[in-house]
């Protein structure tokens, strides 16, 4: 992949919470690349970071939260084929540029679409809001383009619905119209926080496929966050698996799935029941996640790791190149 | 066992259809009233639980799947009895092999079957009371119902909690203190602390990470082996029920649409509605996974309180004749060990996910 075909680029992405008790480092150093047209899938535990870490690439941390150090570099396609470099780390997260890309370039769709949708605005004047916002069009026409919009996520009668309230609508209705109202201006990346996990599988499916057809018509770079393996497996080209706020493997959807380098995507792997003939014992990772205020030393992963060596506590490792387009954070695989 | 059950006296004999069942739910209704105005007079019911009849086998972990609102935790709930049932049977074969009407029991005889009947519910952060201790939390269904001396509660308790992978030292601590999957432990703990032989799991590990999810459930497995359980195992993952359960029941808008083995129900299943169900599965391989369609089923699920006519999967079915507008389906046999609720269940052809 050339670098015509970057979109974001993110290198050392540290993101703190300053809070009463302590410093959380909930990001720690990410480095993560987004590739023009593709789909990245970001894994994790609860409490990895992954959401954290989406949420700074439209600059919107809360407090106590801050981005500490890292770049996050946006390649922004101008009109005549050019390239516009910015860095949004940098941005005034109030400032006009940052306006200008949120919801226009870069939009979200959020878990729990009862409480990210305004309940007081029909679903067509929260779709029309983002579109009068960035393009220079009459209200007449941004409700025809919400209505179009309602269209290609599959909602019957968009005409009628536009004009309802989000608490008449179903959750999975609910998610389309949050689909709707993302892709309202054609962003070249949309981030989804778990956009399925409060669905039921057969609405999961629709969702799932759905964003797998946008993106296709549409072009544009997904960055999928999930807690379910088995989602990944469907919809990822590349997977990153996040560890307390460190990305401990990257790697292309195939690799990850069936050449797991680190011990704790092995160990996330093994733990799943899988639906096959035969009923397999599940393999648990030991121990769980560790309190945000006291992680452990060295690599993280040590102590519930059935691989880890002594030097495993005291030396931080690196990312390491193991394959094509394929890094790891573990000892095992360092100075090889 | 430390719990006899008194005879409640009340029934005539009953007998199970089956000796080999611990329990048998025959025409199990739910409705809820929906109470409008000021004479709050019903306007219509909820049919959340609509004739739904299974049965659970002693020693055998049964699912019980469907989507929201299919009325699957409401079935699990009135096998407890928290709620009144609107009608059915739910016939109970107690340890001596005498068989009692779980549904006629009235509300003050329960408790002994409150203490043979268990629940383990979904959040682990909700179904614990902040301000008891642990031990408090796992001793208080012995300290109400005076089953044992103090003495022996805390040796119980701290047997069980050790059995379940917590500190018995940790038991003086409040709920806030632990992680969710100590917390699931814990309700885990609480309720096999009667020696139940039935344990009814809400959800139990759907509100957990994988890898305590992994954890609990093979907690549950060798538990299940160690104190001779039976479980009625509720969830809304086919993963999960794949990896748990002997038997599934199907469960659609307050009716069981599919009951088999569940191999044979993941292999072929003979309701529409199963099929689509399993086909919307993520299954955690990205090999092949261009040739696997999900199956969209058009428009939404049905309204229980205002269920369509005929078979209530109807309009959303692609094999749907006129027959499925006009007539119920009744859940028969339709092969060894399998029972479905289709007209068509011989002769349709459908996809299963284990091939």
């Amino acid at each position: 992949m050339n670098s015509q075909d970057l979109l974001l680029d993110v290198k050392d992405l540290r993101i703190f919470f300053f809070t009463d008790e302590g410093v959380v480092k909930a990001v720690n150093g990410v480095d993560m690349k987004i590739h023009r047209g593709r789909t990245l899938c970001l894994v994790g535990e609860s409490g990895c970071g992954k959401s954290v870490a989406c949420r700074a690439f439209l600059n919107i941390i809360r407090s106590p939260g801050r981005i500490v150090t890292g770049e996050m570099k946006y390649y922004r396609q101008t009109g005549n084929g050019q390239q516009d470099v910015i860095d949004i780390a940098k941005l005034d997260p109030r400032g006009k540029q940052i306006r200008q890309i949120r919801g226009k370039e870069i939009s979200m769709i959020f878990q729990e679409p009862m409480t990210s949708l305004s309940m007081m605005h029909t679903i067509g004047d929260q779709i029309m809001e983002s579109v009068l916002l960035h393009n220079q069009v009459t209200k007449a026409e941004a409700r025809r383009r919400a209505i179009e919009m309602l269209d290609r996520v599959g909602m019957p009668k968009p005409e009628r619905i536009v004009d309802e309230y989000p608490f008449r609508l179903s959750g999975g209705m609910r998610q389309r119209a949050m689909i709707a109202m993302a892709l309202s201006c054609n962003p070249s990346l949309l981030i989804a926080d778990e956009p399925t996990t409060a669905l039921d599988v057969t609405t999961q499916a629709q969702i799932v496929d759905l964003i797998r057809d946008l993106q296709q018509q549409l072009n544009m770079s997904v960055l999928y966050i999930t807690h379910d393996l088995g989602v990944v497996a469907e919809v990822a080209d590349d997977v990153a698996v996040m560890y307390l706020g460190k990305i401990v493997e990257f790697g292309d959807v195939e690799t990850v799935f069936h050449h797991p380098k680190h011990p704790y995507t092995q160990a996330l792997l093994r733990s799943i029941p899988k639906i096959s003939r035969e009923r397999e014992e599940l393999d648990p990772i030991q121990g769980m996640v560790p309190s945000p205020f006291r992680r452990p030393t060295g690599c993280q992963f040590h102590p519930r790791c059935t691989q880890a060596m002594e030097k495993c506590s005291q030396i931080e490792p690196r990312v390491t190149t193991v394959g094509e387009n394929h890094t790891v954070q573990c000892l095992l695989y360092e100075n090889l | 066992m430390t719990n006899p059950i008194p005879h409640t006296g009340l029934q005539p004999a009953l007998q199970m259809g089956n000796p080999e069942n611990l329990l048998e739910v025959t025409g199990l209704k739910k409705h809820f009233p929906i109470i409008k105005g000021v004479f709050a007079a019903a306007q219509g019911y909820v049919k959340a639980v609509d004739d739904v009849s299974f049965s659970i086998r002693k020693g055998e972990t049964l699912g019980l799947v469907g989507e929201s609102g299919c009325g699957k935790t409401t079935a699990g709930r009135c096998i407890v009895r928290a709620y009144p049932v609107t009608a059915g049977q739910m016939l109970y074969q107690l340890r001596d092999e005498s068989v009692v009407d779980l549904a006629a029991v009235p509300e003050k005889e329960l408790s002994p079957f409150r203490r043979d009947i268990r629940m383990i519910f979904q959040d682990p952060y909700s179904s614990l009371n902040p301000r008891m201790t642990i031990f408090e939390a796992v001793s208080e269904v012995l300290r109400v119902n005076n089953l044992c001396s103090p003495s022996e509660m805390r040796d119980r308790v701290e047997a069980l909690l050790k059995r379940v992978g917590l500190r018995p030292e940790y038991m003086q601590r409040y709920p806030h203190a632990f992680s969710g999957g100590e917390r699931q432990r814990i309700v885990v703990a609480r309720a096999l602390i009667t020696n139940p032989r039935l344990v009814v799991c809400d959800e139990a590990v759907s509100a957990l990470d994988v890898s305590i999810r992994a954890q609990i459930l093979n907690l549950l497995e060798e538990l299940q082996a160690d104190f001779d359980l039976t479980y009625l195992f509720i969830s809304h993952d086919l993963s999960v029920i794949r990896h748990i359960c002997d038997r599934v029941v199907v469960m659609y808008v307050g009716k069981v649409v599919e009951v088999a083995d569940a191999l044979d129900l993941y292999t072929r299943p003979r309701h529409p509605y199963t099929e689509a169900l399993l086909s919307a599965v993520p299954i955690a391989d990205p090999r092949g996974r261009e040739t696997r369609k999900h199956i969209h089923l058009q428009g939404e699920i049905a309204d229980p309180s205002n269920p369509p006519s005929g078979c209530y999967f109807h309009p959303r079915c692609k094999f749907a004749q006129q027959v499925c507008r006009e007539q119920t389906p009744e859940l028969r046999t339709v092969g060894k060990n399998r029972q479905a609720a289709c007209h068509f269940a011989e002769s349709i052809q459908l996809q299963g996910v284990i091939s």
